[in-house]
């Protein structure tokens, strides 16, 4: 090397670029470094940095790194890209991603691995898994992945091997406003917030918890249409930023803010009374209940003044029906989510936003919109069914109580695999198998999934990297990751048809295989392989178009298509529109719009502000109701986390790129909480309840409320394998306690905490 | 000189979620200890309720009258005809001059090509291909506007027309092509 100055330079940077890690058995580091190889050309296919999935356009550069934009074919996502989704080549050839099977050869979660072959992963798995199924039944094995994308070839493995168990991630996150969706309308709705004039949002964290068509939509709706954004959330997050209007509103208080907007709609006469005699039942219940929730006694509750929320109340009228109040995302701030959920919907069925601009609206799938048209617009895609699967007599384990009817075929109660573990409630399980899911950190009571662990008989993860759930398991299988995989195709229909499919960027990285092939091969294994009747992924995509090769090509081609124009039964312009492009399309109601065919699927075919099915599973719970709820002592303080718009959850801490963005979690306090503990910020600190105990550091703020801390969740893991996250910053899932929410079925993430300076 | 390449980043807009900083290092090759462009949420500023934050992009502004220029010894730092200051490697003798001339602490050294490094717009790659650069075509919120200011007719020139926008550290003359749309919210701390 020359001496020059510049090497000089070089020299005394390299200190602070250096990585050391031991490496990892399985690891891309302990099999050493291969080749990048893949598609010069950008190949248009789906991110899966986090479950919003949006369309990219990536290739190879140089074999050196792959570049990963937005497609631009998909006009809502306008061709942008997060920081997760540019930062997906970085997890593809991370040297800490696992790319070999392994197997535990120390304790459980000890983190002590060898690297095996497939067969033998194989093998040790189906020995295991017909072992319990012969001693214990096959129900005695539960299978959970991450709702989504391939999580259907997970669940048809555990159809065929027997069990009834199946459970998404979705009690954890968003089975809140799904569950009450059902409830009311019959089904989940979409908001159309790009069109929206008054957008009203408690806490939905857009700006952070990035969902790309739907934060560009509302900016664009706010910078560019003039919407006006109301927020109400404890913390000052990036959506309370860019809002007109901010409350800190007390944590879990929001149901009360909701049920005071709904009684202004009634009691002030703003509602649209055409549009609820036509389309609601049980509206009556629901006004005499609401009554007494006046916004005098909101502000009682959740320290929004009541002078405010009838100021609001009027704006959102006025702006109806293009104004929305949006029912959230992640939705456990307190046991009363069903009740929550469902008084934000009902402020959307007051103003009569359904089906219009700016409002809620159902997808309408190639199915539903060529009827409308008359003709075929848009393909329709079939879905492969397999004959003679094994009847399955076992009930689920959440199955215990009437309540949770509408989750069980929504992914079931995740939280259920602890008790039927530990208390053998209903049934005593043995098994669990895992995919793309971190329980320990999305779940709740960490203490209590590594005693489950612990117990279970076997445990097999599939992921991409050693997780921390993934940590205490038996067998490890590692999965290509997106940029490596080709799936089926995807209906992502809106307002009109559309599809859009994932592809292979990239040559396979070590010796990984997509989750689809793991599943059959197991099967095949397990001796249930004549269940898994198809060759490979393309036959399943031909299946799908029904052998029209062209179609694929096209879909595969543009990585996006869509088809028709959009289509809001109660927009007389957008109807108008159609019926002018469609000569044979079902002829209009005399207003020029499609608003009687708007249809419900609830027991009474209309929207259901109160609901005798709802009373029938869960006594009490037919009409919304206001219930008190205890989330913390008296001495304690809340205790709320949020998402951050360089990570997923707790999927991406380890990911170079993202983690040299973001490794810790501060904790955020109010500068009189802390002052009251004498913290200064960037003190050290723990954190602290009956549930668990976590270290970290403070972050004195004025954008929190005194009475409550914050911190971003995913931080914090406690397993070594995860070299990059663990041990930094607070580990929130273990400071929640266990508790099941009524009817959601969801977990809880507020609760009460104590703070003291280390 | 017949472009003038500016940058428009309009505060209201970003959501700070440092989609560009990760776009930049990906498309420039930007080594993990070091970075081209940043987006500093900074804050929050004001009293409660009445808070904001400020998103400041921290990337070179691209000057008129570049400080970086005027110091170096040897020519390697220049800016071009399309108005981008860029770097000669051939010709830096790695004296840091320029590091530390620049007043908005942009350049730094790339500690695997030992030369200054620092945002060039993308101009070898993206500009080159007629891309916008990276930062700009990934931007989740729009919050990026990029062109030829002396194209009447661009995109950029009817912002910068019609909208109120400020530049960093006027006062030093060296007169920034990064221009700012400040926040609604609170007032502008250039």
């Amino acid at each position: 090397m020359k001496l020059d100055r510049r090497t000089f330079i070089k020299g005394a940077g390299a200190g602070t670029a250096g990585c050391v890690f031991a490496t990892l058995p399985g690891s891309l580091a302990a099999l050493g470094q291969t080749g990048l190889s893949g598609s010069a050309e950008s190949v248009a296919s789906i991110c899966e940095m986090c479950s919003t999935r949006c369309p990219i356009s990536a290739r190879v550069v140089n074999g050196k790194n792959v570049s990963i934009l937005g497609n631009k074919k998909a006009k809502s996502f306008g061709g942008a890209v997060c920081a997760r989704g540019g930062a997906g080549h970085s997890q593809l050839y991370d040297k800490q991603r696992i790319v070999k099977p392994l197997k535990r050869v120390g304790e459980r979660g000890e983190g002590k691995w060898a690297e095996i072959e497939w067969d033998e992963a194989y093998a040790i798995i189906a020995e295991n898994l017909n072992k319990i199924k012969a001693q214990h039944g096959a129900e005695s094995v539960a299978f959970s992945s991450k709702s989504g994308s391939l999580s259907g070839h997970l669940f048809h493995l555990a159809k065929a091997f027997g069990s009834p168990n199946t459970f998404t991630h979705a009690s954890t996150c968003p089975a809140g406003y799904v569950v009450a969706a059902k409830a009311i309308f019959g089904g989940k709705v979409k908001r159309d917030l790009s069109n929206s004039k008054y957008i009203i949002n408690f806490g939905h964290n857009l700006y952070e918890g990035i969902n790309m068509s739907e934060t560009r939509g509302m900016m664009n709706a706010q910078m560019e249409k003039g919407a006006k954004l109301v927020v109400f959330e404890p913390r000052f997050s990036i959506v309370a930023d860019k809002a007109d209007e901010w409350y800190a509103i007390k944590p879990g208080t929001d149901v009360a803010v909701a049920l005071a907007i709904c009684h202004t709609l009634i009691e002030d006469d703003l509602y649209d009374k055409a549009f609820v005699a036509q389309y609601v039942a049980g509206f009556d219940a629901f006004a005499q209940e609401v009554k007494a929730y006046t916004p005098e006694w909101a502000e009682s509750v959740s320290d929004v003044p009541a002078e405010d929320i009838r100021r609001i109340t009027h704006e959102y009228a006025a702006a109806a029906p293009h104004a929305v109040v949006d029912f959230g995302h992640r939705s456990s701030f307190t046991t009363e989510e069903f009740e929550m959920r469902r008084a934000l919907y009902a402020a959307n069925v007051l103003i009569g936003n359904i089906e219009r601009k700016g409002g809620l609206y159902f997808g309408k799938k190639a199915s539903k919109y060529n009827k409308f048209a008359g003709e075929k617009v848009a393909p329709t895609l079939a879905k492969p069914g397999v004959e003679g699967m094994p009847s399955i007599d076992a009930k689920r384990i959440d199955m215990v109580d009437d309540q949770y009817a509408l989750l069980w075929s929504s992914g079931g109660i995740y939280q259920t695999i602890l008790d039927a573990t530990l208390e053998a409630k209903p049934y005593q399980l043995h098994g669990w198998v895992m995919s793309r899911t971190n329980p320990m950190q999305t779940m709740t009571d960490r203490a209590r999934i590594v005693e489950t662990m612990q117990k279970l008989d076997f445990i097999v993860a599939c992921d991409i990297y050693i997780s921390e759930s993934a940590a205490y398991a038996d067998i490890f299988l590692p999965e290509s990751t997106y940029l490596e995989r080709d799936e089926e195709i995807v209906d992502k229909s809106g307002k009109n048809p559309a599809y859009y499919v994932r592809q292979r960027v990239v040559d396979t990285i070590g010796d990984t295989k997509p989750s689809w092939m793991i599943w059959k091969e197991l099967a095949n294994q397990l001796g249930q392989g004549l269940y898994f009747p198809w060759d490979n992924m393309e036959t399943l995509q031909l299946f799908q178009v029904d052998k029209d090769a062209a179609l694929l090509n096209t879909i595969k081609r543009d990585g996006w298509v869509s088809y028709g124009k959009p289509l809001m039964l109660r927009e007389r312009e957008m109807v108008k529109t159609f019926t002018d492009t469609y000569p044979n399309a079902k002829a209009v109601d005399d207003d020029g719009t499609y608003a009687s065919q708007l249809s419900f699927k609830t027991p009474s075919g209309k929207i259901e502000l109160s609901s005798d099915k709802v009373e029938q599973m869960a006594p009490g719970r037919g009409v919304i109701r206001y219930r008190e709820v205890t989330m913390k002592k008296a001495d304690e303080l809340f205790f709320i986390q949020g998402k951050v718009a360089v990570h997923t959850n707790a999927g991406t801490q380890n990911v170079p790129m993202l983690a040299n963005l973001m490794s810790d979690n501060a904790v955020w306090i109010h500068p009189i909480t802390a002052g009251l503990l004498n913290i200064a910020n960037g003190d050290a600190i723990r954190i602290y309840n009956a549930t668990g105990s976590e270290e970290g550091h403070a972050l004195v703020t004025p954008g929190i409320r005194p009475d409550t801390v914050f911190a971003y969740m995913g931080c914090g893991s406690k397993n070594k394998e995860l070299a990059r996250a663990t041990g930094k910053g607070v580990h929130c899932g273990n400071l929640l306690p266990h508790i099941t929410s009524p009817v959601t079925g969801m977990n809880l993430h507020t609760t009460g905490v104590k703070i003291a300076k280390l | 000189m017949t472009k003038r390449y500016v940058l428009v980043h309009d505060e209201n807009k970003c959501i700070g979620c440092q989609a560009c900083n990760v776009a930049c290092r990906s498309e420039n090759n930007v080594p993990e200890s070091v970075t081209r462009l940043q987006v500093r949420i900074e804050g929050p500023y004001g009293n409660f309720p009445h808070l904001h934050f400020k998103y400041n992009r921290v990337s070179c502004e691209q000057c008129e009258n570049a400080p970086c220029v005027k110091v170096c010894p040897t020519g390697a730092a220049y800016v071009n005809a399309d108005g981008i200051v860029s770097i000669n490697e051939n010709k830096c003798v790695g004296c840091l001059y320029c590091v530390a001339a620049c007043p908005y602490k942009v350049r730094f050294i790339n500690p695997e090509t030992r030369v200054p490094d620092k945002c060039d717009f993308c101009k070898e790659t993206r500009l080159a291909r007629g891309e916008d650069p990276a930062c700009v075509s990934v931007c989740p919120t729009q919050a990026l506007v990029f062109g030829d200011a002396n194209d009447l007719n661009s995109e950029v020139r009817k912002v910068l027309d019609t909208k109120p926008h400020y530049q960093q550290k006027v006062n030093l003359g060296t007169e920034p092509r990064v221009y700012r749309i400040p926040s609604r919210k609170g007032g502008i701390k250039a």
